[in-house]
């Protein structure tokens, strides 16, 4: 089982609702995230410009290196395969922070503890989407597991030319977040 | 990246003793600085026990450091495990000091091993693909080689001060040591420097790990061959400079830290 999320970056119309709907949803402090949007872009001369928008979050990789380094096990996988924090047991080391590819973990600065996406696991594990996918206007995120070929976001990658397929730059760590661009909207520039 | 101080401290000071440790170790057989051995062992105990001190003071919430026998592999994990187990061959050393020459001598060698293992796993903990910057073999050698430095400065000092009446030949072994911890020092810090960064950004730390934690043992080292009245003074500079050099090292480190993606724009 890989529970992940699927964006189409071809249908996102940068509104920063799901950043929005994951602060409302998980509490997320002020100046902190679990999911931000980033402009990537503008790029080329005028006429000629690209840009997109890439919503961030914790890729759920595969081959996690946030759960090798934690000295604690706070950092874990559950039973179905999603990456997660037990904050009760977070030294508060900010290994995993340093050792995340992409820099999608957050401090809280209250709590002094480290977390991040959970893929809203209280909603989730009552059969509902993520806050995040559930509120975009622009039906540019999928929820699902990726093992499931009926899920909503392997079908979003099936349905999908090959070639638009991207995933974030990847140093072995596998990630398992997908996000679908093709080259008429732009050209992927966040890795493979 | 903001200078992780309790961290550049824990590795430093440990790195020290685990190498102050080794060179009593060496002199339990070359047998020329014994009286310097038991207080040697002793500031090697302070030292990793005040380096592991400082390790806990950057965690927010050390209560719940005990967890970490769920995650027995972490680099932090093998980290604390080292410390504990070069403390404790340290102590076993101590208790056996007038006692058991044969165990004393065990204990020396399989703490000094430890100890010197240490300083590498230290900067091996931070090898990780996400940070181009520290994923190189350099960095741990660079950690092990200060470390010698420093541990073999803090042993010459140990034995020029227990030796206020010795022969130049008595000194030679610790100023030998010292002057090949110096070479260790500079060279495992240049390769490191200039293989991960550009050190015109850094021309302070550069010039403090390389020069001064390096170049200056090395110097000391070397004239402590030839000038044993002054055997205390030039011990002294050596651990100045060493421990600067080190310092220097781990902080030039915090400072090169480039991840591979910073999406949520944090400083650590």
């Amino acid at each position: 089982m890989r529970n992940a999320i699927v964006v189409d970056l071809d249908r996102c119309i940068g509104c920063f609702g799901c950043e929005i709907s994951c602060k409302m949803e998980n509490n997320v402090a002020l100046g902190e995230y679990w999911n931000k949007v980033i402009i990537e872009g503008p790029h080329g001369t005028f006429p000629d410009v690209e840009e997109y928008w890439l919503p961030t979050m914790c890729q759920q990789c595969e081959n996690a290196p946030c759960v090798h380094v934690c000295p604690t096990g706070a950092s874990y996988r559950n039973e179905d395969g999603v990456v997660l924090i037990d904050k009760s047991v977070c030294i508060g080391c900010k290994y995993c922070m340093m050792a995340c590819p992409y820099g999608v973990r957050n401090w809280n600065k209250e709590q002094r503890v480290v977390e991040k996406c959970t893929l809203c696991q209280h909603l989730t594990s009552q059969g509902k989407e993520p806050a995040c996918v559930h509120n975009c206007p622009g039906e540019a995120r999928f929820y699902g597991d990726l093992d499931d070929p009926t899920s909503d976001a392997a079908r979003a990658i099936a349905e999908a030319p090959e070639g638009d397929v991207h995933y974030l730059k990847n140093v072995g760590n596998n990630p398992s977040t997908a996000y679908i661009l093709s080259s008429r909207f732009g050209t992927w520039r966040n890795g493979d | 990246m903001e200078i992780a101080w309790s961290l550049v401290l824990f590795t430093a000071l440990t790195g020290c003793g685990g190498w102050l440790f080794a060179g009593v170790a060496i002199d339990e057989f070359a047998k020329k600085t014994s009286k310097a051995n038991f207080v040697a062992a002793i500031v090697a105990l302070v030292l990793l026990i005040v380096g592991g001190l400082c390790s806990v003071t950057h965690l927010e919430h050390p209560e719940n450091m005990m967890a970490a026998l769920n995650h027995p592999t972490s680099g932090i994990f093998i980290e604390a495990v080292l410390v504990g187990i070069a403390a404790a061959f340290v102590i076993v050393y101590l208790v056996a000091y007038n006692r058991n020459e044969m165990l004393r001598r065990i204990c020396a060698v399989v703490g000094a091993v430890v100890g010197v293992a240490l300083s590498f796993m230290a900067g091996h903990s931070y090898l990780m693909d996400a940070v181009y910057t520290w994923n190189t073999m350099l960095l741990p050698l660079a950690y092990l080689g200060t470390a010698a430095a420093s541990g073999f400065a803090v042993y010459a000092l140990v034995a020029a001060i227990r030796h206020n009446e010795t022969t130049p030949a008595d000194m030679k072994i610790a100023f030998i040591l010292l002057a090949v911890g110096g070479v260790a020092a500079a060279l495992t810090s240049l390769l490191y420097l200039t293989g991960v960064m550009d050190v015109a950004d850094m021309v302070l730390v550069a010039v403090g790990a390389v020069a001064v934690g390096g170049v200056v043992p090395l110097a000391c080292g070397v004239a402590g061959l030839k000038a044993a009245n002054s055997a205390a003074v030039l011990a002294a500079v050596a651990v100045a400079g060493a421990l600067i050099g080190a310092v220097c090292l781990r902080c030039a480190m915090w400072m090169a830290y480039v991840p591979l993606e910073n999406f949520f724009g944090i400083t650590l």
